[in-house]
């Protein structure tokens, strides 16, 4: 049967206006950090039950795709990604957010996000079969590479900064190993507490290390969130088509990673989108741009990340493997539902599959308008929210966030531990960045490590197995180039950077907004030196828990901590060389940046209203509790008199954000809401 | 001052109203169903199965959430702080209940679970890829004689219920076998169809949707499963094995008797519910009925199985 008779029964006007809602909400759950695509998915599942199965796929792929663009908006406009998938579009968004380009990059993050799409979906309907054999091409060595392939964008991230950018990773890689292992069961580095046994999530961490330190540093000063540019009518759908028409290669080529990435179970969106941010770095012809606002960085990012929705189906259809999470819920409800799924599926049942397909298609397509509307209005609230109101609702958003993700308030704590950590860590000059990079490969790393060393040593082949597979070969042959090529590139810029006296790599800072910590930062750099010899306390310390360790349990922290005690040791030998040497003049672009100035009462009082807001919940009830907070968090977040009129309406938005999102949790997402002494 | 305490007085006879609710018919009002895994897996599907029959029974509505997290121990260590009215109940695992407590502190313990009802197990399977050169499980069982610690086998976790099969497998056939874990079912089945391990340790549910890519060499049910009606039982090949992973309701510990009793009921006449068999068996699960005055004694069993295979597998208590 020709695909237009598929087309035509997707496009009855029921099914458009399903899609139209389905996108609609995804995008705002995505957005909404800790609210994941998998939660949205599962919620809607039993409301599928009374549509034909096709309708009910279609709401479902619209929703899952919505959510996965919708994690750019947070990334862009308050430098958090609303899910993993957008990790990387913080790099080059938020900068551009704070320069005020926040439009520009909505625009770009939507056009391609929705040729991601289109690509990844329509690799979905024509290559599915034969594409499904990658799925199963990858084997632990191939998870185990693509992992370190990762990883090597720490290279990039932190040129001239690079060994605190492996202290970074050695650090968050050490975060992943919390909890009880999946492979050996051996519970590590909980301390004795359970509340860690479930390990460290990665969505509490990407709150706690990028939200929060942005939130700390907001309420000391008075400077408002994002820079307003002259120009911020309209969605600059012009420049930014403009703009993408000059990346048309690097559009295609992180679509297709995307796809291709997404098929992979396991590895997900953010994997996807940091190998293209990687290869779109490398293929540039700016480089040194990528990381301080570059539009090409978004594109690469947001383009593969959406790939991953088409890509991801396509295992999930054709062999009955999920990709990803929520593939497995929108498998499970095909289960439910009573249909097939299996390698007949695509034969069997093809009218099914194939106006799916199409309804994925055209809620991609929806994408744009809607994209276009809500990122216009996201952008110009942030712009127009005064600081009072913006502060208590983002730092409300992260406590529900990490709350939401396993509905436990332990999450909350660990990214508010995390975020404080962030935040003195990168005025020591530690990005963020790598620690997260470390945080969400650690496991995929370690897990391919352990499996293909089993393998390889019952085949009595280890060698073979990590370096004599043919798709492992060219992994690590990408993993190299990306590694080394940024010491070529700079080797080359060296001369020309010494003509201009400015620094050509300079990565983005690990907060943009701390210029000072993104050149290496000069002499003594007292607060590093202090921080590494923690770090290598810290190593010795997880060293010595692992002695009651299985050894499968302890090889990789063993490994990853020893590294880390040598990184650190080179760098406080390094500060203590160049400390000896005369002392060139202070930077003076120092004294003026946030983190040196501002209020630190302020601070301290904000993490204070933090953590009692964390503590309160089980006493008093998540709504009561979150009332108290949010406007304690507003008073210490008020710089200026506020007329009464201006308090009225500051109280009227407090107390409606607060009851839309308890109602949205409680009796549309269905959470467990704690509950103390009240609700 | 005064509104607070109105508002607790408020609070406090809304309570009463449903407490004396609960007594009298229950269920009353919707029942909360935590499923302590996330959505999507073996332990949401079957929920999602029993949703609309007990809608059907008792006209009130079945809320599925979810807390997924330390593969179950988040949410069972929360369970008995959780309302014991009857009207939040949560799905229990086994082996996970029993080895979990046993391997390490994971927030509580085995007794403190109060299971309801058990209404399902998925049966461990054996499966090869299609192309595998073991076209029974007699040749599986000579090569690995033949080359001991040479056989993969690919499972979900350790301390599982597939790592715990494949340990009594390798005992009951006297082989020795390679263990490889992997953090799902998903992986771990792709790992087989594509050829990355020689065999693994599944379960019926996910055997069933790959169809022809691979072979069910042997399930460990107590007779053959429809969804499998061509592939053998280890029983009948002379291995007495059966297991696999069994699920469950509890309620938290000090929910009324009467409620628990209740609660059974209808957790019993879902399970007699002929559209909801048939869909159970399509989907891979064999449905048993072990109401609660019944579970002591299932449970004594099981323990006594898990625990000899936890000898086996070093986890004795540490």
């Amino acid at each position: 049967m020709s695909h237009f008779t598929y087309l035509a029964a997707a496009l009855t006007p029921l099914n458009l206006l399903l899609a139209f809602a389905g996108v609609l909400a995804g995008i705002v759950i995505g957005a909404l950090p800790g609210l994941s695509a998998t939660m949205a998915v599962a919620v809607l599942v039993p409301f599928t039950f009374t549509m034909d199965p096709a309708s009910g796929l279609i709401v479902l792929g619209a929703i899952y795709t919505g959510a996965i663009y919708g994690g750019s908006y947070s990334a862009i406009l308050v430098n958090t990604p609303g899910t993993p998938s957008a990790i990387a579009t913080t790099f080059d968004g938020f900068p551009m957010a704070k320069r005020g380009d926040g439009a520009l990059a909505v625009t770009l993050s939507t056009i391609a996000s929705v040729t991601g799409g289109l690509v990844g979906a329509l690799m979905l309907m024509f290559l599915a079969p034969p594409l499904a054999q990658v799925a199963l091409a990858f084997g632990p060595p191939e998870y185990f590479w693509l992992a370190v392939f990762g990883l090597t964008l720490i290279s990039a991230l932190s040129v001239g900064n690079l060994l605190k950018g492996l202290i970074g990773a050695c650090f968050g890689l050490l975060l992943s190993m919390v909890g009880v292992a999946v492979i050996g069961a051996d519970v590590r580095f909980t301390f004795g507490s359970h509340v860690l046994l479930g390990g460290i999530d990665i969505v509490s961490g990407l709150i706690g290390l990028y939200c929060v330190p942005v939130l700390i540093d907001l309420v000391a000063t008075k400077d408002p969130h994002l820079k307003v540019a002259d120009s911020t009518t309209g969605f600059r759908l012009k420049e930014a088509l403009a703009i993408t028409m000059g990346q048309k290669v690097n559009l295609i080529r992180s679509s297709i990673i995307g796809t291709v990435v997404g098929i992979l179970p396991g590895a997900g969106g953010s994997v996807a989108s940091l190998v293209s941010y990687s290869e779109a770095r490398r293929a540039s012809k700016h480089p040194e741009r990528f990381g301080t606002g570059e539009p090409a960085g978004i594109i690469a990012t947001e383009s593969a990340n959406n790939g991953t929705v088409g890509g991801g189906f396509i295992p999930t259809l054709v062999l009955g493997i999920p990709g990803t999470p929520p593939d497995a819920v929108i498998l499970g409800a095909l289960l439910v539902q009573g249909i097939k799924i299996g390698p007949a599926l695509f034969t069997a049942q093809s009218s099914i599959v194939y106006t799916f397909i199409f309804g994925l298609l055209i809620g991609t397509i929806l994408m744009l308008p809607i994209g276009l509307m809500v990122g216009r209005y996201a952008y110009k609230s942030i712009i127009a929210i005064p600081k009072a109101a913006l502060v208590p609702t983002i730092a409300f958003m992260t406590v529900i966030g990490s709350f939401a993700i396993h509905n436990n308030l332990n999450d909350s704590a660990v990214m508010l531990g995390l975020g404080v950590i962030g935040w003195v860590l990168n005025r020591a000059g530690f990005a963020p960045s790598p620690i997260v990079l470390g945080l969400v490969l650690g496991q995929i790393a370690e897990q391919g490590f352990v499996q293909s060393y089993l393998i390889g040593n019952a085949q009595k082949n280890v060698m073979g197995m990590f370096f004599g597979r043919p798709i492992s070969l060219v992994i690590i042959a990408f993993a190299a180039l990306t590694l080394f090529y940024p010491f070529i590139v700079q080797a080359i810029g060296a001369a020309r950077a010494r003509a201009n006296r400015r620094p050509t790599w300079s990565w983005r800072a690990p907060m943009a907004h701390h210029p000072e910590s993104q050149v290496s930062r000069l002499p003594h750099d007292p607060a590093g030196t202090t921080v590494a010899l923690l770090f290598i306390v810290l190593a010795a310390v997880l060293i010595r828990e692992t002695e009651t360790m299985s050894p499968l349990g302890s090889v990789f922290p063993i490994t990853i901590s020893v590294a880390m005690i040598v990184a650190a040791a080179i760098l406080i030998l390094r500060n203590v060389m160049i400390g000896l040497r005369r002392k060139p003049p202070a930077p003076d672009e120092s004294a003026s940046t946030p983190a040196e100035r501002g209020s630190t009462p302020r601070r301290l009082l904000f993490l204070l209203a933090m953590a009692a807001w964390i503590g309160l919940i089980p006493v008093l009830g998540f709504f009561v509790a979150s009332l108290l907070a949010f406007f304690a968090i507003m008073a210490i977040a008020t710089h200026e008199q506020v007329s009464v009129k201006e308090l009225a309406l500051l109280v009227v938005f407090g107390v409606a954000i607060l009851t839309g999102f308890y109602l949205l949790m409680a009796h549309v997402l269905l959470i467990p809401m704690p509950r103390g002494l009240f609700f | 001052m005064k509104l607070k305490a109105l508002l607790a007085s408020a609070v406090f006879a809304f309570a009463a109203a449903t407490g004396v609710a609960v007594a009298q018919d229950y269920p009353s009002k919707p029942v909360n169903y935590i499923i302590p895994f996330n959505a999507g897996g073996e332990s949401d599907i079957a929920a999602r199965l029993q949703q609309p029959v007990w809608e059907k029974i008792t006209g009130k509505p079945l809320v599925i959430q979810y807390m997924a997290g330390a593969g179950g121990a988040q949410a069972w260590s929360q369970l008995n702080g959780l309302e014991a009215d009857g009207y939040t109940i949560m799905g229990t695992n086994l082996p996970h209940i029993i080895l979990q407590p046993m391997a390490q502190n994971v927030g509580y313990k085995t007794d403190d679970i109060s299971n309801v009802y058990f209404f399902q197990y998925t049966p461990d399977a054996i499966i090869v890829p299609k192309n595998s050169q073991f076209k029974t499980l007699k040749d599986l069982i000579d090569y690995a004689k033949a080359n001991p610690g040479i056989v993969t086998v690919s499972g979900s976790g350790t301390n599982s219920a597939n790592d715990v099969a494949q340990t009594r497998f390798d005992k009951l056939a006297g082989v020795t076998t390679t263990y490889i874990p992997f953090s799902g079912t998903s992986p771990s089945t792709a790992a087989v169809l594509g050829g990355q391990v020689m065999a693994g340790f599944s379960y019926t549910t996910a055997a069933i949707t790959q169809g022809d890519a691979m072979r069910v060499l042997a399930v460990a049910a107590d007779k053959r499963v429809p969804s499998f009606p061509d592939v053998p039982t280890f029983k009948e090949l002379g291995y007495d094995m059966v297991g696999g992973a069994y699920r469950g309701v509890a309620v938290p510990k000090s929910t009324p008797e009467e409620v628990k009793k209740q609660l059974s009921d209808v957790l019993d006449k879902i399970n007699h519910d002929p559209d909801f068999i048939k869909k159970m068996e399509d989907g891979g699960f064999v449905v048993i009925n072990v109401p609660y005055d019944q579970v002591p004694d299932f449970m004594a069993k099981r323990k006594a199985e898990y625990e000899a295979a936890a000898k086996d597998m070093g986890i004795a208590k540490k």
